[in-house]
């Protein structure tokens, strides 16, 4: 590998911290229940806040939604490369850069780059979900082979610990944030999950 | 507020949320790091912490974590040019100038990550850095030229 630092070294900002939700699964859920819980989540994982940075194959983050206007790839020509983070060309945290995981009002600034407290990263290419349907998202999700290897419990534990995922829901900038909670989101998720992670046929 | 830059160290007495290119420019004089938008879109505060380029107008000094910080005016080895650094004098790269030390401190970056870059990779790395005078030619030929420079050190 041509690439002096170790991926492992520009990763090692990107440890999950925070625990931010109750993860209690319901006892039972009928597949209506599933469903219905699944419709929700499609929104959420459709969502520009969502979507605009989970492009598949293509290693150029979008911008779409509300606050962009036109739907474009990220101007500046970036691409986030094999590593996801941009290292083969322009660090994502070049710009989207680190911020103390105690201030909640980094990302006040319109049009700036949006920060966490961990860094800022492509999704993995499995999780394809820009311009998906939610056939082909649902499919993906309750894949283990193409989640990450996540049953219900490590799914919602993911949405606990990833700080990038939060920021889906307070944007700051003038950004819409996803539909309904972080909180609404995990219960959906164990919903689905508890209902055998149906998936709709049309 | 301490933080190192350009290996002094310096204390500072600012909010934590006072971004990084304002103490520098602000603060501590230091004016290499030129201030073109505020918003991470131009590239001209680009300065590196612990070697790696950063916007400094989006990283406010209580984030720093006691990353060292590195600007133009410290790039340079004290009896040397930085090899990127002689490769602009020798391209003649700058026109009017203002972008050119983000531009240097960028490319600088780069080579670290990626000592053997193809046209595509330079215009990936440095199209966020933007220069009005259009002088892009002549940087991805510099950077080219570092390149060079750095494999051959």
């Amino acid at each position: 590998m041509k690439f002096k630092i170790t991926l492992a070294v520009l990763l090692a900002a990107t440890l999950p911290v925070a625990a931010e939700v109750d993860i209690n699964p319901p006892v039972s859920a009928t597949e209506t229940e599933g469903l219905e819980a699944w419709s929700r989540i499609y929104e959420v994982a459709s969502h520009p806040r969502c979507a605009n940075c989970h492009t598949g194959a293509s290693d150029r983050p979008m911008w779409s939604g509300p606050s962009y206007g036109v739907t474009r790839s990220h101007g500046m020509n970036i691409r986030a490369g094999e590593s996801r983070i941009g290292a083969e060309h322009l660090l994502c945290s070049t710009c989207h850069t680190t911020k103390d995981e105690d201030w909640d009002n980094a990302n006040a600034m319109p049009h700036a780059a949006p920060r966490v407290a961990m860094s800022w990263q492509l999704a993995p290419v499995e999780a394809d979900w820009f311009g998906r349907s939610s056939i082909e998202i649902c499919e993906q999700l309750r894949d283990p082979d193409r989640n990450g290897e996540r049953d219900m419990q490590a799914l919602a534990e993911h949405l606990d610990h990833d700080l990038i995922l939060h920021w889906a829901w307070k944007p700051g900038g003038g950004r819409e944030p996803a539909p309904y909670s972080l909180q609404e989101h995990v219960n959906d998720i164990l919903i689905w999950g508890t209902a055998g992670f149906p998936c709709p046929e049309s | 507020m301490q933080l190192t830059v350009n290996g002094n160290e310096h204390e500072v007495d600012v909010t934590p949320d006072m971004p990084l290119l304002w103490v520098l420019r602000d603060e501590l004089n230091i004016t290499g790091p030129k201030y073109g938008c505020g918003i991470a879109q131009c590239g001209a505060c680009t300065v590196h912490v612990d070697g790696v380029a950063v916007r400094s107008c989006q990283l406010a000094i209580g984030d720093l974590a006691g990353g060292e910080v590195t600007t133009i005016e410290g790039l340079a080895e004290p009896d040397s040019l930085h090899a990127v650094q002689e490769a602009w004098i020798e391209h003649q790269v700058a026109q009017c100038g203002y972008c050119q030390s983000g531009q240097i401190m960028q490319a600088a970056s780069f080579l670290d990550l990626n000592p053997e870059p193809t046209d595509e990779d330079i215009d990936a790395a440095m199209s966020a850095n933007l220069c009005r005078c259009g002088t892009y030619p002549r940087i991805r030929a510099a950077i080219h030229a570092a390149a060079k420079k750095l494999q051959e050190a």
